[in-house]
């Protein structure tokens, strides 16, 4: 099975290299429609066999760069190279259909007047040949589908066709724009595990296109963050989730809890504690933490770490976890994220420590908590 | 190279034109000049009124409800399109007409006079009964084009049928009604022979006289002139409906065909409006043309020429609804694909070829033809491509309507997957975008099949068609003679009418 | 499956696209006679084929070798003449009136016609110029139906201004027939009295007809009761049905039955003149002239050849002296029909 072997091969490089390979590099890609920047100097680096997420609030550009990559929009300024060779910038622009690069549309944009089957081979041309459709059909889990009129599918099988028809002609790349976006919720979590095991077994790079943050922390090997046209960071689900480079991007990703600190060269404190700073600082800072960074109990924490008395001012229980507000000696107020039992209640005493990473902004962590 | 050919007729009334603006301004600015236009304005404005009126719910019935026979009652209600205006005209002057056939029936029973069939309210209705097709052609391609699952959600919504078709379905189809009756309003502008025989003075009347009895080409290209910047008007009017917005179909997926609507107690009021209007638009005629017919058939008639004449007609209809669907669908992708403003200007100015009178787009030919063609002027190929220009617009009406209710998205995901824009286009919008081409090709062929100016002056010598042997027999006075090939003017474009009716009707 | 039959119709088109390029080989080298060195001449002719079919037939005959006949409006092959230029394919232009003929003669685009073809017609029914020269001659009648006595006609056709005519009476004022009768009266009575006819006529409530063709139907009918058309149309209808129920009169007093021609030249720049003017000749042969008399009820205009004996003789009838293809004089008479609301 060539997948297999791609993907075998593909993992022995892994090992053999330190630096992973890179399928796609963006320099400096911009493009307006009209007055709108929709996407202003973007630079991303993509490994092979990667499943990328680019995550953004709407109107900030991720479809649009999806599209410029496809060659479906020709880039005002920038660069676009794929494995190594220059498709976009520089005066060169090359055709969508000689790039090989695959894509699944938002509405999945299959072709009405064909059949399963012929959406598939669709992209196979003069190549098509039935074993290769019954393949990619039995990749996608629509083993013997082939005969199917399109419209007789439901949403999640419609989906399946897609990925299918854009995998099928083995792309070195493959965009997917809001994938998950049409599908109902149950589906959409089953869905979203299937693709990620689809796209892995095929061993082809993934950019996909998302708004929704859970969606792009739990399936994707590394995330990208777009505010504004531009990549603001990109790392591992983990990195861009604990270590999220400004407070925006903390706040677009899950709660946050800030408090004001005092930084000391690679230091910062804070009413809950000490915690480290990326870059060093001096004087006031904003610390950042995820509520399921700050524990609570009604005894502090069992190793001796420091801990502050506080009162729970409000609890929303979520079954296995609970959300607990508490006010600290300061009188500002933080959210604890911690398991379901024991039921706190208002003006219950507790103590408040600092259980996991914090993030610190010198500058405040501008922008501030209503952008975007 | 398309859109320069089509704005040919154009260029040719400017360089007649530019002879002589002293003349030419004079012309435009006569007071006659205007009250002719201001005429023939309300006689289209009239008209095209009628014609969506009628089309509209014929298209719906015969696309939407359980209306029993609906494809038949399709094909029968767009045949009236093949019929010459001018013959149904004739048609109806006999039956109706100050000493017509109801009259003799009518006297015995003491009634003297019949409501005058004369003027305008003669040119009313003879043109939107033999018009009228024109919109049901497009709208109900269009219908069957149209996103159910739009109609569908606003059901579910707990609409009445009636208010979403008001506010869903009717929206959606206005580029096609649009177009329709854009063609509908040209065609009256452009039509001499119906509204001559029915003594309604029009505009075309006054090139036609200007024309005929005083020589003067200055003067009939100045018309002509006026006519070309009506038509740019009204085609401009009908941007207006396009504009609102783009009408892809919003949904993912594929189209499912939408259950038809009962029509429960209406079935028999649909049925008996179907029928008047069929016996209207295509029995009295064709009654009138059969009682002709029945009278000539005891004199030999040479059903060799006949056939002859009806080969040819179908020929030179064929190539040039072919030609025509080709040229249309650059033209449409151009527009609707990539709008600029040079595009829109050449496809409006392509407008001018069908609202001029034929004669004004033969002559325009002839001039161009003798001078930049002249090896192929008065052959076959010269012939289609002036039909093809003549009607051009009735092709792009229908295909840029079909055009722009099929995403570019599909067509950008054809690219993605490694086919080139012709590919992608002759694989995915191509067939998705097949209605409305066929329709816009049979718009064409049924409108060259009926064309006789351009025909008598650019064919081959001697080709004659069914169109030239109508004109020849009734030239010369002989109706039955011309009732015959008439009837197989009516008979060659039933085929090709049942086979546009089939996509959507309801068996 | 409904993609499958719009598929079959653009296949179907296609197809005969394709079969459409075979035949276009077949018919495009337009001319038959091209391998035998000189081909046959193009005549663009305003008279239809029930009108002169047979006598190209026999002209096709005589010289042994096909002429190619381009039929259409009479007006339209004018104005096609004149848009050609000197690319013009035709020869011969054999037009239904005049005017036509005056037309192309103001553009320049007849040759001069050898004077023993001219000298054969009486200089009334030719060019002054010599461009042209008339074949058949067509009188203006009164052409009126069964309810009507033959003593209730009018001396001339001012008298259907008369109130005992109104509503009763047909005229076609687009007919370029018509139009050269209300020029002569205006040359010959004064625009003062062509008005007050026209005029009259009108405010009687007269009838307007497409043709000279739907006035006679119209007559027959009992639609109306008189009209104003050329007389050989009533031959012609005869000729079909005995008992067709119009007759002709011709008013004899003022204008009378102004006599109209159709004519021939042959167009400046022809490759083969010598064809041209033999066609044209033949126009006036004793044969031709027969045919006009004979099959279209026409006056023959050479002389020695005779009108059927139920019409007026030509030398009877009083004939304006205007030049029927003189074009100004058109002019003035559409504005007097344009401002009258005549037209």
């Amino acid at each position: 099975m060539s997948t297999t072997e791609s993907r075998a091969t593909g993992a022995g490089m892994y090992d053999e290299l330190p630096e992973p390979e890179t399928v796609l590099r963006i320099s400096a890609l911009s493009k307006s429609f009209g007055e709108i920047n929709a996407v202003a100097g973007a630079s991303l680096e993509l490994h092979r066999g990667e499943l990328c997420a680019l995550i953004g609030p709407s109107g900030c550009g991720k479809t649009t760069m999806l599209r410029l990559i496809a060659g479906l929009e020709r880039p005002d300024a920038g660069s676009i190279e794929l494995e190594g060779a220059l498709i976009s910038g520089d005066g060169v622009d090359l055709a969508p259909q000689r790039r090989r690069i695959g894509m699944v549309f938002q509405d999945f944009a299959l072709f009405p007047h064909l059949d399963v089957g012929a959406n598939v081979a669709y992209g196979l041309g003069r190549r098509a040949d039935e074993r290769r459709v019954d393949e990619m059909l039995a990749l996608v889990g629509l083993a013997g589908a082939a005969r199917r009129p399109v419209h007789e599918l439901s949403g999640g099988q419609q989906q399946r066709v897609a990925i299918a028809r854009a995998l099928a002609p083995s792309p070195k790349l493959i965009l997917l724009d809001e994938p998950f976006s049409n599908l109902d919720a149950a589906l959409r979590q089953q869905m979203r595990d299937e693709v990620r095991a689809i796209i892995l077994h095929a061993g082809v790079t993934a950019l996909f296109v998302t708004h929704d943050q859970e969606e792009a922390l739990s399936i994707s090997d590394r995330v990208a963050v777009i505010r504004d046209g531009r990549i603001v960071q990109l790392g591992t689900p983990e990195e861009i989730y604990s270590r999220p480079t400004d407070r925006w991007t903390a706040e677009f990703l899950g709660e946050v809890e800030v408090l004001d600190g005092e930084a000391e060269g690679s230091w910062a404190k804070c009413e809950l504690g000490t915690v480290p700073v990326r870059d060093a600082a001096e004087g006031p800072v904003a610390v950042m933490l995820r509520p399921e960074a700050i524990a609570l109990d009604a005894n502090g924490p069992p190793d001796g770490r420091p801990s502050v008395v506080a009162e729970v001012v409000s609890r929303r229980y979520f079954g296995h976890d609970q959300l607990v507000e508490v006010e600290l000696p300061s009188k500002a107020r933080v959210r604890s994220r911690c398991l379901g039992l024991p039921a706190w209640h208002p003006g219950d005493r507790v103590r408040v420590w600092l259980d996991g990473p914090a993030a610190v902004f010198a500058d405040g962590g501008a922008p501030a908590r209503d952008a975007p | 190279m398309v859109a320069a050919a089509a704005v040919l007729p154009a260029a040719y009334l400017v360089i007649v034109c530019a002879d002589d603006l002293v003349a030419t301004m004079e012309t435009i600015l006569r007071a006659r000049t205007l009250a002719m236009a201001l005429r023939s304005i309300g006689l289209a404005v009239a008209v095209t009124a009628t014609a969506i009126a009628i089309a509209v719910p014929v298209a719906f019935l015969t696309t939407r409800t359980t209306l029993p026979g609906a494809r038949a009652w399709a094909t029968l209600l767009s045949l009236p399109v093949v019929i010459p205006s001018y013959v149904g005209a004739y048609t109806y002057v006999a039956a109706l007409g100050p000493s017509g056939m109801l009259q003799g029936i009518l006297e015995p029973l003491g009634i003297e006079r019949l409501p005058a069939i004369y003027g305008f309210g003669g040119a009313w209705l003879v043109l939107s009964l033999f018009t009228y097709p024109l919109v049901l052609i497009t709208v109900r391609s269009a219908i069957v084009r149209l996103d159910p699952q739009l109609e569908e959600a606003a059901l579910v919504a707990s609409r009445s049928r009636r208010e979403v078709f008001r506010t869903i379905t009717l929206p959606q189809l206005k580029p096609a009604i649009g177009a329709g009756g854009l063609l509908v309003a040209l065609y009256v502008l452009s039509d001499f022979g119906a509204v001559s025989l029915l003594r309604f003075q029009s505009f075309t009347r006054e090139i036609y006289i200007s024309f005929q009895s005083s020589f003067d080409r200055g003067e009939t290209a100045a018309l002509g002139l006026v006519l070309v910047a009506l038509t740019l008007a009204l085609v401009a009017l009908y941007a207006g409906t396009r504009r609102q917005g783009s009408h892809y179909r919003s949904s993912p997926g594929a189209v499912r065909p939408l259950r038809p609507v009962p029509l429960g107690p209406w079935k028999w009021p649909a049925i008996g409006g179907c029928t008047l209007l069929a016996a209207l638009a295509l029995g009295l005629p064709l009654g009138v043309l059969l009682h002709w017919a029945s009278k000539g058939i005891g004199d030999a008639v040479d059903w060799g020429a006949v056939g002859t004449a009806a080969w040819h007609s179908l020929l030179a209809g064929g190539l040039a609804a072919a030609l025509a669907a080709a040229a249309a669908i650059s033209i449409s992708v151009l527009v609707v694909r990539h709008p600029s403003p040079v595009s829109r200007l050449l496809e409006r100015a392509g407008y001018a070829g069908y609202a001029l009178p034929g004669i004004v787009v033969a002559l325009a030919l002839v001039f161009f033809g003798t001078r930049i063609a002249l090896p192929l002027y008065q052959t076959l190929a010269m012939l289609v491509i002036a039909l093809a220009i003549h009607f051009l617009p009735l092709a792009i009406a229908a295909i840029s309507a079909a055009l722009m209710q099929v995403p570019p998205r599909l067509e950008e995901a054809a690219r993605t997957l490694g086919r080139g824009s012709l590919a992608s286009f002759m694989t995915v919008t191509g067939p998705l975008a097949a209605t409305g081409v066929a329709a816009g090709a049979a718009l064409v062929l049924l409108n060259a099949v009926k064309e006789l100016p351009a025909t008598l002056l650019l064919a081959p010598a001697e080709f004659e068609t069914l169109a030239t042997q109508v004109w020849t027999e009734t030239t010369f006075g002989f109706y039955e003679g011309a009732a015959i090939p008439a009837l197989a003017l009516v008979l060659l474009a039933a085929p090709p009418l049942y086979l546009l009716s089939g996509e959507g009707a309801h068996e | 499956m409904p993609r499958a039959r719009t598929a079959a119709i653009l296949a179907a088109l296609l197809a005969a696209l394709l079969a459409g390029c075979g035949g276009d080989s077949d018919q495009s080298p337009a001319d038959p006679d091209a391998p035998t060195g000189e081909a046959g001449i193009t005549v663009y002719s305003g008279r239809i084929p029930p009108e002169i079919g047979p006598l190209i037939d026999l002209y096709e005959q005589r010289i042994g070798r096909d002429i190619e006949v381009r039929f259409g409006e009479t007006a339209a092959l004018a104005a096609q003449i004149v848009e050609e230029g000197e690319n013009t394919p035709a020869d011969v232009f054999f037009a239904q009136d005049a005017g036509a003929l005056g037309a192309i003669q103001d553009q320049g685009r007849f040759e001069r016609l050898p004077a023993a073809t001219l000298e054969r017609v009486p200089s009334r029914f030719r060019s002054t110029e010599g461009e042209w020269v008339g074949t058949s001659g067509r009188a203006r009648v009164i052409a009126y139906g069964e309810d009507v006595n033959s003593d209730e006609l009018p001396e001339s056709v001012f008298g259907l201004t008369g109130e005992e005519w109104r509503g009763r009476v047909g005229w076609a004022p687009l007919n370029g027939s018509f139009q050269a009768f209300i020029t002569a009266m205006r040359l010959t009575e004064g625009d003062d009295v062509a008005r007050d006819f026209v005029e009259g006529m009108l405010a009687n409530d007269v009838q307007p007809y497409e043709n000279n063709i739907a006035i006679r139907d119209a007559i027959a009918a009992g639609e109306i009761d008189a009209g104003l058309i050329n007389h050989y149309y009533v031959a012609q209808a005869k000729a079909e049905d005995p008992d067709y129920p119009v007759e002709i009169y011709f008013p004899p007093g003022d204008l009378g039955s102004m006599v109209n021609v159709a004519g021939a030249g042959v167009i400046a720049g022809s490759d083969q003149p010598q064809g041209a003017e033999a066609f044209v000749e033949f126009l006036l042969s004793r044969e031709a002239q027969q045919f006009f008399s004979s099959s279209t009820g026409e006056y023959p205009l050479v002389d020695g050849i005779r009108a059927d004996p139920s019409l007026v003789p030509l030398g009877e009838i009083p004939q304006p002296k205007i030049d029927l293809s003189e074009i100004d004089d058109l002019e003035g008479t559409l504005e007097l029909l344009r401002s009258s609301g005549a037209l």
